[in-house]
């Protein structure tokens, strides 16, 4: 194979260039990696740079013209503003149009024959997003009265699911048993059963990934999709409610119609739940599953079952992930043996990633997630956005330049702050760099309001809608 | 290693010792404090009775006291002063020139004119000098007087003035006060405090200051000192947490009289461009509105509504605005308004996103944190509009009056307008949706304090109002009679 097609091979199929194995991902001598990275980094800027219009533009301001060096990627880095930097009125106005037009201008897909054409909701426009384009968008929900809209495209989320088979079910260090690869598993999805938001997007892919589209085998807590028209709703109501405004807030006719709908939902959940315990321990009990959720949701799911006197329930060698940090949530100490007492399971798994780049790090035995190579990762100056030196332990705002995605770019800026020792090898015994388990938002340390809702937040806000929806009707 | 200690003060005697330390979130200064818990049984004043050796005074009598106070607030001779400001300059978002310029104005707050004005125009001097006569339809006579009450002061840090207005309002309305001073502006209030005990020992205003410090919140000292045996009235400035905390605390015979979080709005009519001078001189002000204090105060300009219109011709001109206000502001004299200390990290990153999107906004300036205008294309502000601050504006080109006041609400407390004549058209209707001010654009911060604040008296809601009535059987029918 020539340099330029295992160049291709290690950016565009991480998975082929490593044989399939997470082992060799993570064993890869790091100055040979490194250069590999500048290269797949400086391929993919090239690409992006022609077919992504504010990459462009970012580019120009910057002078930047090609990446040389990692040094020359954080410059052009968007921060996760970028993705709701479109006015949010456009959604209310229903310029499906416009966000179309504002959406081409962030991902390499060419969207101009998108028809949006008597389009009439956010997820209507979506629908048609997926239908008529490469794109599956993903969306995040913010508390400043708008939605972050992330175009991810159907190839990246089932090359990411079956990332994410290899991770779950090889041990690292161990070449991959037939087993490994093919494991045969029930899907435990403690959550809603569809929705746009990132987190609900995934229970599609993981049903395809996961059940070899045996649909008996994927179990949901609840059968409903969330509404993202009422999550933008519910959003708006947050903003509107820190700014005295509340009695400004219109609801859209074509969501109002659909209130009754929105509260049948409601209603059903209890039972939902009931429901979902009993196949648990009767249909499930003592088998193979497959389940993730956060922190959060899995210990609230937990508790509620040890409350009806359900313990070690699934096979010990199922396969648990949890993330997604803790997000000011107050959870006991012991929260991670309660969700041990009720699974029953050896070992949980943890990992970090965020919306804005397709890239998941698991966590090692010690706790500390190890980067995935084709992510380069920098410590950047909390204030200055500077990047950190690249040796010694260093402690700032991640950020993260990740080349698979081909769909949107992938340098952002996150709000996370993480340390990095860029010259001790992880215990672990890995090659790849690991970043330390406390994983801290600024906006929290810093005790200010976050922007976002957290995944184990979304039925609460989705409820407080739906009651501002009865209120606003009486 | 504590950066500055604040002591208390009890009635003209200065407690330090005791101290314990508080840490500020993030890259704020670390600060000792006299234990305030210690001193819960001695702040408020033990009996209310003790309140009658202000009634004894006269009225030019406190003229004199807070006149020879203000002088010696002078900057460069009180040592206080110059200790409260470099605790100031630790623990706020200040930059020096702006910080030195709000302790420049002290001696003034003070003097004799203004303070009068203040008490006359508020209340009318004649209510807190004794009893005034009025006579009702029905022939009986009131005799009405203002009495001052036992007040908890919990000021706003933004700049020193806060707490000299506390300071001076407790004095007019001949009341007694306990100030608890806001970390971010610590030393202030103590500092005026010290003075008016070395200029005035033992004197009664002296006898009714006290000022201490504790972490807001801190329920365990709070319910023990806002009760209403020891205290009538709380007036809280500030934030929404913080007000809506102390909420807890109310019950009958504990009143608040709240100033809580306030935005401020900006209207310019379509004759700021009848001519480049003109637009010019509309920009000057709108620059002033933005860049006083930083956009540190509630009354700051931070979106701008303009009546362009959104055609291309209308966007051209909010365009042209936009440019010449920054170009004001960046002109504008360091006393008055400076590049900020410090800038909000998200506020950075929404700048940089609205940069790419040339579609929808345009930024001008903020690339260097010194501050930016923002001018929409579309008739809306930003999404972050919320979060404006460290001199960043957003001009909002509209077509019609209607869409102004979707952004006008209980939470608007200024809103600066050009022309005059589009001020009295607006008059009638903006206080409807909330706005609580309106001025000629170029004075939002250009404040004082001889006018209500918030929509509401603070003077007069600090008083007591008492009513002494004579009924004389001949002339007011007897119940017992009929």
């Amino acid at each position: 194979m020539s340099n330029d097609d295992t160049l291709d091979l290690f950016m565009n199929d991480p998975m082929a260039f490593f044989e399939n194995s997470i082992t060799r991902m993570h064993q890869i001598p790091r100055p040979e990696l490194e250069e590999k990275q500048r290269q797949a980094a400086a391929r993919r800027f090239a690409e992006h740079r022609e077919s992504i219009t504010i990459l462009r533009q970012l580019a120009d301001k910057e002078g930047i013209t090609e990446v040389r060096s990692f040094n020359d990627l954080p410059p052009l880095f968007f921060a996760h503003t970028a993705f709701k930097s479109y006015p949010a009125a456009l959604l209310d106005r229903k310029r499906f149009d416009l966000m179309t037009q504002w959406l081409d201008k962030l991902t390499s897909h060419d969207l101009s024959g998108v028809d949006t054409e008597g389009c009439d909701s956010i997820d209507e426009w979506i629908d048609r997003l997926d239908e008529q384009t490469p794109l599956e968008v993903i969306t995040s929900s913010g508390t400043t009265g708008t939605l972050s809209l992330i175009p991810k495209d159907k190839h990246g989320a089932t090359y990411t699911m079956k990332l994410w088979r290899m991770f779950l079910f090889q041990t690292f260090g161990k070449e991959p048993t037939e087993e490994d690869l093919h494991p045969e598993v029930e899907v435990i999805w403690p959550n809603f059963a569809s929705g746009k938001l990132g987190h609900l997007r995934m229970a599609a892919m993981i049903k395809r990934e996961f059940t070899g589209g045996d649909e008996s085998k994927f179990h949901a807590l609840y059968s409903d999709a969330i509404s993202t028209d009422l999550m933008f709703l519910a959003s708006k109501l947050r903003a509107a409610a820190s700014r005295g405004e509340l009695d400004r807030v219109e609801i859209d006719p074509a969501l109002l119609e659909r209130k009754e709908e929105f509260e049948a939902m409601q209603l059903r959940r209890p039972q939902e739940m009931s429901e979902f315990f009993q196949r648990v321990s009767e249909e499930l009990r003592g088998k193979r599953v497959f389940m993730t959720s956060a922190y959060s949701l899995m210990f609230e799911l937990a508790e509620a079952g040890l409350a009806r006197g359900l313990r070690n329930v699934f096979a010990p060698n199922s396969a648990i992930l949890t993330g997604g940090g803790t997000k000011g949530m107050v959870l006991p100490e012991n929260y991670m043996e309660v969700i041990q007492e009720f699974l029953g399971v050896d070992e949980i798994q943890e990992g970090y990633g965020m919306s804005e780049i397709s890239a998941f790090h698991w966590a090692c035995r010690e706790g500390r997630y190890h980067v995935q190579p084709w992510v380069i990762p920098f410590v950047l100056d909390p204030d200055t956005s500077e990047p950190l030196s690249r040796s010694g332990r260093q402690t700032g705002r991640a950020a993260f330049y990740d080349f698979f995605n081909r769909s949107h770019w992938g340098g952002i800026i996150s709000g996370d702050e993480i340390t990095i020792d860029w010259d001790a090898p992880c215990p672990c015994g890995l090659a790849s760099v690991p970043i330390e388990h406390d994983i801290i938002r600024y906006s929290e340390k810093e005790g200010v309001e976050d922007d976002r809702i957290t995944c184990a937040a979304t039925q609460q806000v989705n409820d407080a809608a739906i009651d501002f929806m009865r209120e606003f009707e009486s | 290693m504590s950066d500055f200690s604040i002591p208390a003060l009890i009635r003209g005697e200065t407690i330090e010792g005791d101290w314990v330390s508080f840490e500020t979130r993030g890259q704020g200064p670390k600060f000792q404090a006299t234990n305030a818990h210690n001193l819960v049984g001695q702040l408020p004043l033990g009996s209310p009775a003790a309140m009658a050796d202000l009634q004894e005074i006269t009225f030019d009598e406190i003229l004199d006291v807070l006149e020879a106070l203000g002088q010696a607030l002078d900057f460069e001779t009180n040592a206080h002063i110059r200790e409260a400001y470099a605790a100031g300059l630790a623990a706020s978002n200040y930059p020096a020139s702006l910080l030195k310029n709000s302790y420049a104005t002290l001696p003034l707050a003070f003097a004799r004119g203004t303070v009068r004005e203040i008490a006359e125009q508020r209340l009318g001097i004649a209510y807190l000098e004794g009893w005034v006569e009025q006579t009702l339809a029905d022939g009986r006579q009131l005799r009405l007087r203002a009495f001052g009450s036992r007040a908890l002061h919990i000021p706003a840090g933004n700049g020193g003035l806060v707490s000299a207005i506390s300071i001076i309002r407790n004095a007019i309305t001949r009341s007694d006060a306990i100030i608890k001073a806001p970390s971010n502006d610590p030393l202030t209030a103590l500092a005026i405090g010290r003075t008016l005990a070395e200029v005035a020992p033992g004197h009664p205003l002296t006898r009714h200051l006290s000022v201490a410090y504790w972490r807001g919140g801190d329920t365990q000292l709070e319910e023990k000192l806002f009760r209403p045996e020891h205290l009538e009235k709380i007036i809280a400035w500030g934030g929404f947490a913080s007000v809506k905390h102390i909420t807890r605390y109310l019950q009958p015979g504990l009143e608040l009289i709240a100033l809580d979080p306030k935005r401020s709005a900006t209207i310019i009519g379509p004759e700021a461009f009848i001519d480049e001078a003109t637009m010019q001189e509309v920009a000057r002000r709108a620059a002033c509105d933005i860049g006083v204090a930083n956009q540190e105060a509630c009354a700051s300009a931070r979106v701008i509504h303009v009546l362009c219109g959104t055609d291309a011709e209308g966007l051209a001109r909010a365009d042209q605005l936009g440019e010449a206000i920054y170009s004001a502001m960046q002109a504008l004299p360091a006393s008055l308004s400076s590049k900020p200390k410090t800038f909000d990290r998200e506020l950075r990153d929404h700048l940089h996103s609205c940069r790419l999107m040339e579609d929808w906004y345009r930024v001008i300036g903020g690339e260097d944190d010194e501050g930016a205008v923002i001018v929409s294309r579309i008739d809306e502000p930003v999404d972050f509009a919320s979060i404006l601050s460290g001199r960043v504006a957003n001009i909002v080109p509209v077509d019609s009056l209607e869409q102004i006041t979707r952004g006008i609400n209980a939470y608007t407390q200024t809103v600066g307008i050009y022309p005059e004549s589009l001020k009295l058209a607006l008059r009638d209707q903006l206080p409807l949706f909330g706005a609580q001010r309106l001025t000629s654009l170029g004075y939002a911060c250009h404040i004082t304090s001889a006018m209500p604040q918030d929509a509401i008296e603070p003077l007069r809601r600090m008083c007591k109002w008492i009513v002494d009535e004579v009924c004389d059987p001949d002339i007011v029918p007897p119940m017992w009679r009929s």
